[in-house]
C-alpha cells in the first residue's frame, strides 16, 4: 500500500503546483517591465521592477486605495445582506409549508439559467429610474439576493436541521422568526460560511455591474479600476499584475480565516451526529 | 408538552392564525421583491426583446416588432450560433466531467489522509477560484504561448510533444477546457469536502469492521451519502459551463478564436448584441440556451436529485 | 465576523472617501468618457480648460478599451448615465455614429461645419452618420506606413524602392529576405489583405459597404487582396502570428519579423517597449504599390442625454482644434494631429533618432493627405469578422477565393440585413 499512497501524495502535490502556476506568473510579472513580460521566453523568476510598477500603478490609478476600500465595502455589505436574506428564504422553503412553495422555488431556479449581461440594459433602466447611478447601493441591493444562495441554504437547512427540534420549538410557542434566529441560523453555520465565501468572491471580482453603474473612477471597485489601465496605448502590464496581486490578497486572507473555521464547524457538526 | 390554551378573545387568535399563515410569505418576500425588480423585470424585458429587432446604440425608441423571426434566424441561418452551441457542449463536457471526477477522490483523500497539511493543500486548489480575470488573460496568453510558453515546455519535457499552437481551432477548445478545469476543480473539492464532514464516522467504522477496504467504503458507503451535494455541485457546473463566457473571452481576446474555434454560446450572444448591434437576436439566443440548460438540469434532477419521500 | 465588526469596517472605509467628495457642490461638472491612452491626451487639456472656465470641473471616466463600447452602447440603449462628451475609437465610430442618441454637431448650437475644414478630410468622413449628420469629430488619426528593418534589407541586397514598388515586388523581396536571414517579411498574410481592400474604392463607398449599405465584398479589390495574401502565405514570407501577441513582439524585437504596416503611432511602441535596443535600425517607408491606409484614430461625440452640451463642445474644440493641445498630445503621446494647421509646424521636420534620423513625421503627414476618405458603416465590425473568417479559410485550408467571397457576401447579407432594418427613421 505504501508506494501507492506515496504516489498519490505526489500526484496531489503536483496538482497543487499546477494550480499555483498562473499565480506564480502573476506575481512574477508584477516585478518585470513590459519588454520583459511580452517576450519569448517569458520571465520565470522575479525581476527588479516591482517598485517601479507600484509607482506607475499609483500614478496611472491614483484612486487605487479608494477602489480597494470600495470593493471591501461593497463585498462586505453584499455578503451580510445576502446571508441574511438567503437564509431567511431557505428556512421558508425548507421548513415551512405554504401554497405555491414548489412553484416559487422552481421559478427561482429558472432565473439561474439566464446569462448575466442580458440583464444589463434593463438593469440600467431600473437604476436610472431609481436614481441609483454612480452609487454603491446599485451593486449591493441586487446582490443581496441570489438564487444560488437560496438553493444552497434550502439544501442545507433541509438536511441538517432536525424537524423534531423545530416542531418542539413551535409547540413551545416560539415565533417563526425566533426559531430562525436562535435555532436555524446557528446550526447553519457551515453552509453560511460557504455561501459567504462565494458571495464575497463574486462581489469582489464582479466588473460588469460596476461598468454600468459608475462613471467616476474614484467610485470604481477594484477590478474595473484595474481594467481601466488596459487600452490602445501601452498597457502597463507589470503595474496591472502588481495591482491584481494586491487585489487577491484580501481574498486569500478571507479564505485562510474562513476555511479553518469552516472545517472546524463542519467537523463539530459531524461529531455531534 | 403544553396543552392547547383557549384564549377568550377569538379575534386575537384569528389574527395570530392569519399571521402564522402569512409568515412564510413574509420570510421570502424580501427576496421576491428584489427578485421582481432585478431578476423578473430583466427576464421579461429580454423575452420582449427577443421578439423585436433592436440596435441598442440607436436608443430605446428604435425597437421593431418581428415576432419569431429572430428565433428562426438563430436556428436556421446563423451557423456561428450552431457552431458555438457545439463548442459549448464540447467544452462543458470535457471540462465539467474531470472537475468532478478529480474533485471527489481529492476531497476523500484530503478528508482521510491529509490532516496537518489539509488546509494548505485545499487552499492551493482553491486559489484559482478566487482570481479575477484582470491579470489572468495576460498570464494565460503567456503560458500558452507557442514557442516558450510554460505549457508547451512542460508538455515537451514530460510527454515529448512538439510545441502546439494553441490558437489553432482544434486546440483552442482544449486550452479553454484546461483553464476552466483549473478554475473550478478546487471549488468542487471544497463542496465535496464539506459534504464529507457530514458522513458519520461510525458508519465507516462499521463497514471497516465488516472487512470493507477503503476503496469499497468509499464507493458503497460514502458516495450514496454524497448524492445531495453532488446534485448541487453538478447543477452549478452544468449551469456555469453552459453559460461559459469569461474564460473563452479572455483566452481568445474576445474574438472566439480562428474559425470560431473557441466561441461559446454566451460569447456569440455577446458579440451579436454588441458587435453586430442586434440585441433582439441575442435575446433569442439567450432563450434558446435557456431551453438547453433547463433540459440539462432536468436531466440532472432525474439522475441525482432527491426522490420525494426518500429522505 | 460579527455584524458589529462589519459595520465598523464599513464606516472606516467610507470615512476618508466622504471627505474627498465634499467641496464639489455648486460647481458645474463636465463628464468625459475615455479609454487609455485617449484619457491621457484629454488629461493634458484639463488644467487650461478649467482655468478658462472657472467653476467648471472636468471629470474623466476611464474604462478599459475592451469594456468601453459595451458601457457606451448600454448607456445609449438605456438612455441613462451618459457622459457629456464621449470619446470613441475608429473601430466603433461606424457603429455609434448612426445612433439617434448623439447630437448632430453640424447643427445649432455647435455649428461644427464651420470648422470642419480645419481637420483632415478623410477623418471627417467616418464621423458622419448614414443620414449625413456629423455625429463624431476627429481628434487624432493614424496615417499608415511601412516600418521595416533597413539593416536586414541592406544585407539581403535590397533597396527600399524595390520593397514598395508593387505587391509582387514586395513578396519577392520577402522571399529574398527569407533565403538570406530566415526572417519573415510580415507578421501575417492578412496584413497585406487589410491594406489592399482599403484602396481602389469608388467615391462614397465604405470599405465593406456601398453608400446604400450593400456589401461590396465581391469587388475587384477583395479578390486582389485575398490573392496577394494567399501568394504571400504560399511564399512562406509571413510568420503567422497575430499582432500584439508575445511571439509577434518577440519577432519584431529579434528581427525575425522584418516589417510591419501600422499607423505612425507605432513608432512610439517600437521605441518604448517592443524593440528599444534596435534604435537606428528601423526606417519608415510609404506603403507598397502606392496604397494608402490608416490605422486607428479617435473621435468625440456629444450624446443627446448630456447635461452640459455647450461645455462639452467647448472642450471638444480644445481637444481637436487647439494647436497647442494637438502638438503636445503628438509629442508626448504619439497622437497624430487631425488638425491640418499643426501639420505645418516645424516639429514635423525634426529628425527622429529611433529611425536613424529619418524625418518620418513628414512621411506620415504626406500619407495623411492622400489617404482616401472612407465611409464607416454601422455593420463594419460584422463585415470584418466575416472577411477575417473568409481569409482564414483561404490561407489555412486553401479554399477557392471566389467561392469564399461569394459565401462571405451571403453571410453578410444574412447578418447585416437583420441589423440594417433597424436604421433610425
Amino acid at each position: 500500500m505504501k508506494p501507492n499512497i506515496a504516489l498519490t501524495h505526489a500526484l496531489v502535490g503536483a496538482g497543487a503546483l499546477v494550480m499555483l502556476t498562473p499565480f506564480w506568473f502573476m506575481f512574477v510579472f508584477a516585478t518585470h517591465t513590459n519588454t520583459e513580460i511580452l517576450s519569448v521566453p517569458p520571465p520565470l523568476w522575479f525581476g527588479d521592477a516591482l517598485w517601479d510598477n507600484l509607482k506607475l500603478l499609483l500614478l496611472r490609478l491614483p484612486s487605487f486605495w479608494h477602489n480597494l476600500g470600495w470593493s471591501l465595502y461593497v463585498a462586505l455589505a453584499t455578503t451580510a445582506l445576502n446571508l441574511f436574506f438567503c437564509a431567511l428564504a431557505g428556512h421558508a422553503f425548507a421548513l415551512l409549508d405554504f401554497r405555491g412553495r414548489d412553484v416559487l422555488f422552481r421559478a427561482l431556479m429558472l432565473t439561474l439559467l439566464l446569462p448575466a449581461f442580458l440583464g444589463m440594459v434593463p438593469t440600467m433602466l431600473v437604476m436610472g429610474w431609481l436614481g441609483w447611478m454612480n452609487e454603491h447601493r446599485a451593486l449591493i441591493v441586487p446582490g443581496a439576493v441570489s438564487a444560488m444562495g437560496v438553493f444552497m441554504m434550502r439544501q442545507y437547512i433541509g438536511a441538517a436541521i432536525p424537524r423534531e427540534m423545530v416542531e418542539a420549538a413551535r409547540l413551545d410557542g416560539c415565533s417563526e422568526f425566533g426559531i430562525f434566529w436562535r435555532l436555524v441560523l446557528p446550526l447553519s453555520w457551515p453552509a453560511m460560511g460557504s455561501l459567504a465565501l462565494v458571495v464575497f468572491i463574486g462581489s469582489w471580482n464582479n466588473f460588469i455591474s460596476p461598468l454600468i453603474v459608475f462613471r467616476d473612477v474614484e467610485n470604481f471597485t477594484l477590478p474595473l479600476a484595474l481594467r481601466s489601465l488596459q487600452g490602445t496605448g501601452q498597457t502597463p502590464f507589470g503595474a496591472l499584475c502588481a495591482g491584481a496581486a494586491i487585489a487577491v490578497l484580501p481574498l486569500l486572507l478571507l479564505f485562510i480565516v474562513a476555511s479553518r473555521r469552516l472545517i472546524e464547524g463542519l467537523t463539530a457538526g459531524a461529531v455531534k451526529q | 408538552m403544553s396543552a392547547r390554551q383557549h384564549t377568550p378573545e377569538t379575534p386575537r387568535r384569528r389574527w395570530r392564525e392569519a399571521f402564522r399563515r402569512v409568515q412564510p410569505y413574509l420570510f421570502v418576500s424580501p427576496f421576491f421583491v428584489l427578485f421582481a425588480v432585478f431578476g423578473l423585470f430583466p427576464m421579461l424585458f429580454s423575452i420582449g426583446l427577443s421578439l423585436h429587432r433592436w440596435d441598442p446604440a440607436a436608443g430605446l425608441s428604435q425597437m421593431q416588432w418581428v415576432g419569431l423571426d429572430n428565433f428562426r434566424y438563430a436556428l436556421l441561418d446563423d451557423d456561428w450560433f450552431s457552431q458555438s452551441m457545439r463548442n459549448t457542449l464540447w467544452i462543458a463536457l470535457v471540462s465539467g466531467l474531470p472537475q468532478h471526477l478529480v474533485a471527489l477522490p481529492l476531497a476523500w483523500w484530503l478528508h482521510t489522509r491529509l490532516r496537518g497539511l489539509r488546509n494548505l493543500v485545499l487552499g492551493l486548489y482553491f486559489l484559482p477560484f478566487i482570481t479575477s480575470t484582470v491579470a489572468l488573460s495576460l498570464v494565460f496568453t503567456s503560458m500558452f504561448s507557442k514557442d516558450f510558453g510554460i505549457v508547451n515546455t512542460a508538455l515537451g519535457h514530460v510527454l515529448g510533444l512538439a510545441p502546439i499552437d494553441w490558437n489553432q481551432p482544434e486546440y483552442t477548445k482544449i486550452m479553454i477546457s484546461l483553464v476552466v478545469f483549473w478554475r473550478y476543480v478546487g471549488w468542487n473539492t471544497v463542496l465535496y469536502l464539506s459534504a464529507l464532514q457530514t458522513v458519520p464516522r461510525d458508519l465507516l467504522e462499521a463497514a471497516a469492521l465488516d472487512g470493507a477496504r477503503p476503496w469499497q467504503q468509499f464507493v458503497h458507503v460514502v458516495l450514496p451519502l454524497l448524492k445531495p451535494m453532488a446534485y448541487f455541485a453538478v447543477t452549478l457546473t452544468l449551469i456555469g459551463n453552459l453559460q461559459l463566457f469569461e474564460e473563452p473571452f479572455i483566452l481568445t481576446g474576445g474574438t472566439g478564436g480562428i474559425d470560431q474555434g473557441g466561441r461559446t454560446a454566451a460569447m456569440h450572444m455577446y458579440r451579436v448584441a454588441f458587435t453586430e448591434g442586434d440585441f433582439g437576436t441575442a435575446s433569442a439566443i439567450a432563450w434558446l440556451l435557456f431551453a438547453v440548460m433547463a433540459l440539462a438540469t432536468w436531466g440532472n434532477n432525474r439522475l441525482l436529485g432527491e426522490r420525494k419521500g426518500s429522505r | 465576523m460579527t455584524m458589529h465588526r462589519r459595520a465598523f469596517i464599513r464606516g472606516l472605509s467610507a470615512a476618508p472617501l466622504a471627505a474627498g467628495s465634499a467641496g464639489a457642490a455648486g460647481s458645474r461638472v463636465l463628464q468625459v468618457a475615455t479609454f487609455p491612452d485617449l484619457d491621457r491626451a484629454a488629461a493634458l487639456a484639463v488644467p487650461r480648460f478649467e482655468r478658462a472656465h472657472p467653476g467648471v470641473r472636468v471629470r474623466l471616466t476611464v474604462l478599459a478599451y475592451a469594456d468601453f463600447p459595451t458601457a457606451m452602447i448600454t448607456a445609449l440603449a438605456a438612455g441613462a448615465n451618459l457622459p457629456d462628451l464621449m470619446g470613441m475609437d475608429r473601430e466603433i465610430v461606424g457603429q455609434l455614429a448612426d445612433s439617434a442618441g448623439l447630437h448632430d454637431l453640424s447643427a445649432v448650437p455647435f455649428q461644427a461645419g464651420q470648422r470642419s475644414s480645419e481637420v483632415v478630410p478623410f477623418a471627417l468622413t467616418a464621423g458622419h452618420s448614414r443620414k449625413g449628420t456629423l455625429t463624431a469629430f476627429p481628434v487624432d488619426i493614424g496615417p499608415g506606413c511601412l516600418f521595416y528593418r533597413s539593416d536586414l534589407l541592406q544585407q539581403a541586397g535590397l533597396q527600399e524602392a524595390e520593397l514598395t514598388a508593387s505587391w509582387a515586388d514586395f513578396i519577392r523581396c520577402g522571399e529574398r529576405l527569407k533565403a538570406r536571414h530566415n526572417s519573415y517579411l510580415v507578421a501575417h498574410a492578412g496584413d497585406i489583405a487589410d491594406v489592399v481592400i482599403r484602396n481602389g474604392l469608388r467615391p462614397g463607398d465604405g470599405v465593406f459597404y456601398s453608400a446604400e449599405g450593400r456589401p461590396l465584398v465581391r469587388a475587384e479589390r477583395f479578390e486582389q487582396a485575398f490573392n496577394w495574401a494567399a501568394r504571400a502565405r504560399r511564399s512562406g514570407i509571413d510568420a503567422r502570428v497575430t499582432a500584439w501577441s508575445n511571439e509577434w513582439a518577440e519577432g519584431l524585437r529579434r528581427g525575425r519579423i522584418a516589417s510591419q504596416m501600422f499607423g505612425g503611432w507605432f513608432g512610439g511602441h517600437l521605441a518604448n517597449w517592443i524593440a528599444p535596443k534596435a534604435a537606428g535600425l528601423w526606417r519608415c517607408a510609404p506603403l507598397p504599390a502606392g496604397n494608402f491606409a490608416s490605422w486607428g484614430g479617435s473621435y468625440y461625440a456629444i450624446p443627446r442625454g448630456a447635461r452640459e452640451p455647450a461645455l462639452a463642445w467647448d472642450f471638444l474644440q480644445v481637444l481637436a482644434l487647439d494647436p497647442a493641445q494637438q502638438r503636445t498630445a503628438f509629442t508626448t503621446l504619439d497622437a497624430f494631429p487631425a488638425m491640418t494647421a499643426v501639420h505645418a509646424d516645424p516639429l514635423f521636420d525634426q529628425p527622429l533618432p529611433y529611425f536613424g534620423g529619418q524625418r518620418a513625421r513628414q512621411l506620415w503627414r504626406d500619407a495623411s493627405q492622400r489617404i482616401p476618405a472612407v465611409d464607416a458603416d454601422r455593420n463594419d465590425r460584422l463585415a470584418r469578422d466575416v472577411i477575417q473568417a473568409a481569409l482564414e479559410r483561404v490561407l489555412e485550408h486553401g479554399d477557392r477565393i471566389s467561392d469564399v467571397l461569394a459565401d462571405a457576401e451571403r453571410r453578410i447579407l444574412r447578418r447585416a440585413r437583420i441589423s440594417a432594418s433597424t436604421a433610425p427613421a
